[in-house]
């Protein structure tokens, strides 16, 4: 660990103290403010609505429930407060939320923030201002990289797990020459990259890559020219998202592409595209995700939860928000303060055993959480016994293979 | 290279019925309909819940959505619009926009920005042999009748009496007031009609496109394009620019993908460029 | 026949016509004689029903002792008023017969042309029936535009400079047009600048300056005054 600066005072003195510096709030106040503030900060409206959106909101009251019914009054705060607000994915206003959860609302932490370039605003924020800031949404590999700082952690996914869960295994699996179509924004540029790299590391070959435009509801171009690549592509990389991704699914089922020898693989695939097709639609395609509903008992009981809350099942990004809440409040709860730098060094290099996060470690050097990920299956409706319940766990892919395997060396805390 | 071609046929049959609805309100009240694409996608949620609350086919929810809808435009446009034309047209262009937000966001309340499930028919489940190649058959499908769509209207524009009023409003409302005609009559069933044809439009796309809130808001973006490029008013601009911008973005597609987002506003540019009043401007139109 | 009483009209707040009052009776070919912007398109435009959109409008205009300020333009055609746009009004997007079949024919008016004697009097108009409108030459738009308000059995034709621009062949043939018309008792309000044309085909002329009546004229008037007038109008 190293043993700088606040680190270094606090190792000192086994305590947070005035003469260390303190911030606002003072020394001798171990909860700032009186309470410990959580703010879900993600898109409450747009095309992310249905994958975190306000639902993740009640994963993360669910976190403080559980955190306040195992400690009683042990617990570090006896307050604990959720907030949220809508960035409708635009970085400006993340940017300008941000500061009014961090500064206005009280806000200790920030969770979730998807869209990659809103997630770069916040954590910019959160560097200057000293406050925790825990992305869950963005896939973004910048964020442990280039963009990483003291206080951002990035928590569930990014697109070298999506790329090398589903590229690799999928190349590995036989099906060697892909065709990679992605969205010309800078989600789908990233991901054509880290596929790209993925592939070529297994031993396979993109014969071909094409950028759509975004949004798009006409990929049947795209689609017509597949089978006509030299060499025939054996699997088409798609890297669509959302509607997007709906459209593809129903053009390349009508042009019986699966007929033609030409496989699907999907870059980022959430549990409500997969009810939006019908799982016939999609039977078959392989796809990387971070957790599954109903992947064991563990998952499943807090799924059943969650149900009886919201009368929904939880998509992989509630449930990653419902652990980085819980995770944060257990780091309070061993420091016995909310003061930031306190926060980060109890979160850095600690090991979590938990629903979602499986042999799970923050890495202390870049702040990714490490974690088991799954290459599932979807099953056809003949497999598919409750509402919802369209995967198949096919393999997990171990922490230590599903994540970078060494800190991006441009990360610099 | 001749499927691409007829890939972009099928994509331009979206853009022509949208821009044939879109140019005839234009045409006879002066409006830009900017709700024209919240229609859209209330036709394909109006497939959606047919089916999935009343267990209506999609045969059924062709016949009977669009008039449907077509009725709702009608008395918007006796509640409202009617009563905006007179004033700026900013008015008229403010309230289609805030319309569009509102018939978005309450489906979205409804039910949510992901896609909705809509099954494909089961009779065009397969593939047509069209000689050079073979084809999925829904798409043949939205291909014929999105033009016999389109023909039609065309013959009741050039052939009927009404048609004839209607392309006079067209012209010259104030002139063909002047002449006994009651224009005032014609606009409402105009409207509901180019509203129609805008949720036929959202029909056709259910089985083959992404039913959200926000299908129709990205859509009509190049549709708007479409008009202008056809010529703002002229019907038959409108159908043609349709079928061409389709077939432009599906061979820009194929060929520089990397231009693939804007190719559309780039031929925009150009045509405004070469011909200000768009390809079928005014004098060109109803030949 | 026709009765204007202190009409008035603005363009916003611009006052075009002030206080007009006139009369036209049944059977007569009047003219409305004045410079450029005098007022003589806007008080037909206001005859015909069609100045709302521009601005307001006060006074009364009655047809056949029957007030109709208050009727859209489409019920003033349908008591009878025939109008003939100064730019005559031909659309582009119309064939010559769909121009002529447009307006419906009014109830009660005076016999209307049938379609046959349209083009009877009108040869070109045959000959060119499935062009656009605004294929033909400006003497045959402006016969369409006549038979076209012809056709439909108009008992009071407003005619606004159906002259201007044409050559002096063709001006000699509306002038024939227009007795015949008359002679079939049809009422004419006639807005011309060519006085001299004006005399030979009217029975009595009003003199429009700055939007109000300042003269009314009979023929022998005009034809001793044609210089002073001719003068005053700035030809
Ligand atoms: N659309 C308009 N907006 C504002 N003012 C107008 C408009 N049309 C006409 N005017 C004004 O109203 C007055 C009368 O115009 P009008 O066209 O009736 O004249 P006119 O006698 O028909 O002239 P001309 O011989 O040129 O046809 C003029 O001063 C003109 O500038
Ligand atoms: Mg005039």
């Amino acid at each position: 660990m190293r043993v700088t600066g606040w680190g270094g005072c606090l190792a000192a003195t086994g305590l947070l103290l005035a003469g260390c510096g303190g911030g606002p709030g003072g020394g001798d106040e171990k909860i700032s403010d009186g309470k410990v503030v959580l703010a879900v900060l993600n898109d409450q409206s747009g095309i992310y609505a249905d994958t975190s959106g306000r639902q993740t909101i009640e994963a993360v009251k669910m976190a403080v429930t559980d955190f306040q019914a195992k400690y009683g009054d042990k617990a570090a705060s006896k307050t604990i407060e959720v907030k949220d607000a809508d960035h409708q994915n635009k970085p400006e206003i993340a940017n300008s939320k941000a500061q009014e959860l961090y500064d206005r609302q009280q806000a200790d932490v920030i969770l979730d923030v998807p869209t990659s370039s809103a997630a770069f605003a916040v954590a910019t924020i959160a560097k200057n201002k000293k406050k925790v800031f825990i992305d869950v949404g963005a896939a973004s590999t910048e964020l442990e990289g280039k963009q990483c700082n003291k206080y951002t952690f990035h928590y569930g996914y990014n697109s070298y797990m999506l790329a090398h869960g589903t590229g690799a295994e999928v190349t590995k699996d036989g099906s060697k020459n892909w065709y990679i179509v992605y969205p010309d924004y800078a989600f789908g540029q990233d991901m054509q990259k880290t596929f790209s790299a993925a592939i070529k590391e297994a031993g396979g070959t993109v014969v071909a890559s094409d950028p759509t435009p975004f949004p798009n509801d006409n990929f049947s171009t795209f689609l017509l020219k597949a089978p006509n690549l030299d060499p025939k592509p054996q699997v088409i990389g798609t890297m669509q998202a959302g509607g997007d991704l709906v459209n593809l699914v129903k053009q390349y089922n009508e042009y019986k592409l699966r007929d033609k020898g030409v496989g699907l693989a999907v870059g980022l695939l959430a549990l409500s595209d997969i009810h939006s097709l019908g799982s016939d639609a999609l039977a078959g395609t392989r796809y990387t995700d971070m957790w599954y509903w109903n992947a064991d008992e563990k998952s499943r009981a807090w799924a059943d939860k969650f149900h009886a809350k919201t009368g929904k099942r939880p998509t992989a990004n509630m449930a990653a928000n419902y652990s980085a809440a819980l995770q944060y409040l257990e780091a309070v709860q061993r420091g016995g303060t909310d003061n930031s730098d306190e926060v980060v060094k109890q979160l850095e290099g600690h090991k979590i055993e938990d629903m979602f996060a499986r042999n799970a470690t923050i890495r202390a050097q870049d702040h990714l959480l490490l974690h088991d990920a799954y290459l599932s299956e979807v099953k056809p409706s003949s497999e598919v016994k409750e509402p919802y319940d369209y995967v198949k766990v096919l393999k997990t892919i171990p922490a230590s293979e599903a994540f970078q395997p060494r800190p991006d060396p441009a990360c610099r805390l | 290279m001749l499927q691409q071609a007829f890939n972009g046929l099928v994509g331009g049959a979206f853009y022509a019925l949208l821009a044939l609805g879109l140019s005839v309100i234009f045409g006879m009240l002066g409006v830009v309909n900017l709700a024209h694409g919240a229609f859209y996608m209330l036709g394909a949620f109006g497939a959606f819940i047919a089916l999935d609350a009343f267990g209506l086919n999609f045969w059924i929810a062709l016949l009977l959505v669009p008039p449907l809808l077509g009725v709702a435009g009608i008395v918007l446009e006796r509640l409202f619009i009617r009563r905006l034309t007179p004033l700026d047209p900013l008015y008229n262009f403010l309230f289609t926009f805030g319309l569009a937000l509102i018939l978005q966001d309450l489906v979205k309340r409804e039910y949510g920005v992901s896609s909705q499930p809509y099954p494909r028919p089961q009779e065009l489940d397969g593939t047509v042999d069209l000689g050079l190649f073979t084809y999925p058959a829904y798409q043949v499908f939205v291909l014929a009748v999105s033009v016999l769509m389109c023909v039609a209207v065309w013959l009741v524009l050039t052939r009927t009496r009404v048609g004839m009023i209607v392309r006079a409003a067209t012209e010259r409302p104030e002139l063909t007031r002047g002449l006994g005609i009651d224009v005032g009559r014609w606009v409402t069933p105009v409207f509901g009609f180019g509203i129609a044809l805008a949720a036929f439009a959202g029909v056709l796309a259910a089985p083959m496109r992404a039913v959200n809130p926000l299908m129709g808001a990205d859509l009509i973006i190049t549709v708007f394009a479409v008009v202008v490029i056809g010529g703002l008013g002229s019907v038959f601009g409108s159908v043609a620019a349709g079928f061409a911008v389709g077939l432009v973005s599906a061979l820009g597609n194929l060929y520089v993908p990397a231009l693939s987002q804007i190719l559309v506003f780039i031929l925009m540019a150009v045509v405004l460029l070469w011909r200000p009043a768009g390809l079928f401007g005014r004098e060109e139109a109803f030949r | 026949m026709l009765r204007v009483d202190r009409l008035s009209a603005w363009y916003g707040e611009a006052q075009a016509l002030r206080e007009v009052s006139m009369r036209v009776d049944e059977g007569e070919i009047v003219t409305l004689v004045g410079r450029n912007g005098a007022g003589k398109t806007t008080l037909l435009r206001c005859l015909m029903g069609l100045h709302g959109t521009y601005g307001r409008t006060t006074g009364t205009v009655s047809l056949f002792d029957e007030d109709i300020s208050g009727l859209a333009p489409h019920r003033r055609a349908r008591h009878g008023l025939g109008f003939v746009p100064d730019d005559r009004g031909v659309y582009a997007t119309l064939s010559v017969e769909e121009n002529l079949l447009l307006p419906p024919v009014t109830k009660g008016g005076q016999e209307p042309w049938p379609l046959k004697r349209v083009y009877e009097t009108f040869p070109p108009l045959r000959e060119r029936r499935r062009f656009p409108g605004t294929k033909l030459s400006g003497g045959e738009q402006q016969m369409l535009a006549l038979a076209r308000v012809l056709r439909t059995g108009a008992r009071l034709l407003l005619c606004d400079e159906p002259t201007e621009g044409l050559s002096p062949l063709i001006v000699q043939q509306i002038g024939e047009i227009l007795r015949e018309v008359k002679a079939a008792g049809v009422t004419v309000l006639l807005v011309e600048q060519n006085v001299h044309f004006a005399a030979t085909v009217a029975d009595r002329h009003y003199l429009l300056a700055e939007g109000r009546i300042v003269e009314s004229l009979d023929n022998d008037q005009v034809r001793e005054r044609e210089h002073e007038l001719l003068e005053y109008l700035g030809i």
